[in-house]
C-alpha cells in the first residue's frame, strides 16, 4: 500500500507516534530537564525528499540550530533529528554539565547535548520496536550547528538511496520553567512506516 | 542588471548570456557547474546523490540535477546542443560537507564524500577538467556562479566567509 497517498494511514501513524511521545519521550525529557514538559505534535506528512520547504517555517529559515541526529537501521530505517536554537542549547548544556556558564561548545558540551538526543531517541525507538516487534540498532549520535535547511538536506539525502519520498513526523517540546523549545523530526521510508501501524 | 537563477535542491539550470548568474545553497549536496566561457554557456546542478540505485527512484523534470550521473548527461547534451564546444567545457564545484560530526568514526552514510567522489569520477571519465573546488568541511555554502567571469563565489553565513574560486 502506498502510504504517501493514504491519509488514513498517516493519521493512524500520527496517533501511534503520539502515544509513544506521551508514554515514553515526555517522561524521559521531564527527568532530564527536571521540569514539566508541554508538547505539540504538529503532524505526520509524506513529502518528496526535495521539498524541504514543507518542513521549514519562514521563522526557522535564518535560524542557526544545534542538532543531534541518530540514524536507526535494522528491520526499520528511521532517522531522528533533535534540534533547538543554538542560543538555547548553551544554557541547556550548562545545566546538564552543572557549570555556571559556557563560552563555547567544547567536546563536553557537545557530548552532553548528544546524549540527550541519544536518550530521547531510544525512548521512541524502543517503543516502536515493541509495537512493531522488530529489531532496530542506532548509530552514534551526530552533532551539528547549522541552519535547519542544511541539516535536513543531509538527512533526506541519506534516505534518498531508499526512496523519493519520506514520511516525517514533527513534534515540539517546551520546558515550562526554562522556556526551552526542543523539536523532533522523525523520518521514515513510507513503505517501512506502514510496518509500525500494521 | 544581473538576472539570477536559483537552483533548488535536486534541480538543474542552464544559462546562455552575458549577465546571468546561477545560485544555490548546499550542505552535503554538491553544486557542480559546467561552463564554456567562450560560448557563454553554463549549467549548474544541485546534486543530492551519486546515482540511481534502484528502480523506485525517479528522475522527474524539475529534479534532473538530483543524481550525479543523470545530471551530467543532461547538462552535457543540452550545453552542446546550445553551442558549447565539448573540448572547452570546464568544471567547478562546491559543497559535499559532512554536516554531522561524530565522537567515534561510526558514521552515517557520509553522503557528502560520496557525492564528491562520484562527480570526480564522472569528470575523469568525460575528460572535463575540474578547474577549482571548495568541498568537504562541515558547513553549508551559498554558491554563486557568474557566467561573464567564470567565477564561483562561495559564501558561508555561519563561518562568515566569502571567497572566489
Amino acid at each position: 500500500m502506498n502510504l504517501k497517498s493514504n491519509h488514513d494511514d498517516l493519521r493512524q501513524l500520527d496517533r501511534v507516534i503520539n502515544s509513544f511521545i506521551v508514554s515514553k519521550t515526555i517522561p524521559s525529557l521531564n527527568v532530564i530537564l527536571e521540569e514539566p514538559i508541554q508538547y505539540f505534535h504538529k503532524k505526520t506528512q509524506a513529502i518528496q525528499i526535495t521539498n524541504l520547504d514543507l518542513l521549514i517555517s519562514n521563522f526557522e529559515e535564518m535560524d542557526v540550530m544545534s542538532a543531534v541526529y541518530v540514524k536507526c537501521g535494522g528491520d526499520l530505517n528511521i532517522g531522528v533529528l533533535w534540534y533547538l536554537l543554538e542560543e538555547e542549547s548553551k544554557p541547556l548544556a550548562v545545566k546538564l554539565l552543572g557549570k555556571s556558564h559556557l563560552n563555547e561548545f567544547d567536546k563536553l558540551a557537545i557530548s552532553s547535548i548528544s546524549e540527550i538526543g541519544n536518550i530521547l531517541t531510544a525512548s521512541i525507538v524502543n517503543a516502536i520496536c515493541n509495537e512493531a516487534g522488530c529489531k532496530i540498532y542506532s548509530s552514534v549520535p551526530g552533532f551539528a550547528i547549522e541552519s535547519l535547511r542544511i541539516l535536513l538536506e543531509a538527512i533526506v539525502s541519506d534516505f534518498g538511496d531508499l526512496s523519493d519520498t519520506i514520511v516525517a513526523s514533527a513534534v515540539e517540546f517546551y520546558g515550562l520553567n526554562s522556556g526551552i523549545k526542543l523539536q523532533m523530526l522523525l523520518i521514515q521510508d513510507p513503505k517501512e512506516a506502514k510496518k509500525i501501524i500494521a | 542588471m544581473n538576472s539570477i537563477i536559483e537552483v533548488k535542491m535536486g534541480g538543474l539550470a542552464i544559462i546562455h548570456g552575458e549577465t546571468d548568474e546561477l545560485k544555490t545553497f548546499v550542505g552535503s549536496c554538491v553544486a557542480i557547474c559546467l561552463f564554456d566561457i567562450n560560448a557563454k554557456i553554463a549549467a549548474m546542478a544541485h546534486v543530492m546523490l551519486p546515482k540511481k540505485i534502484n528502480g523506485k527512484q525517479r528522475v522527474i523534470e524539475n529534479e534532473v540535477g538530483k543524481f550525479a550521473d543523470t545530471a551530467f548527461a543532461y547538462m552535457l547534451n543540452n550545453m552542446i546542443q546550445m553551442g558549447a564546444d565539448p573540448k572547452r567545457i570546464q568544471a567547478k564545484m562546491a559543497g559535499g560537507a559532512t554536516i554531522f560530526s561524530h565522537e567515534s568514526e561510526t558514521s552515517l552514510s557520509n553522503i557528502g564524500s560520496r557525492n564528491i567522489a562520484a562527480i570526480k569520477q564522472i569528470l575523469k571519465e568525460t575528460g572535463i577538467p575540474l578547474i577549482s573546488e571548495d568541498t568537504g568541511a562541515n558547513f553549508g555554502r551559498w554558491v554563486i556562479f557568474t557566467l561573464s567571469s567564470g567565477d564561483m563565489t562561495i559564501i558561508s553565513n555561519l563561518k562568515k566567509t566569502r571567497k572566489i574560486i
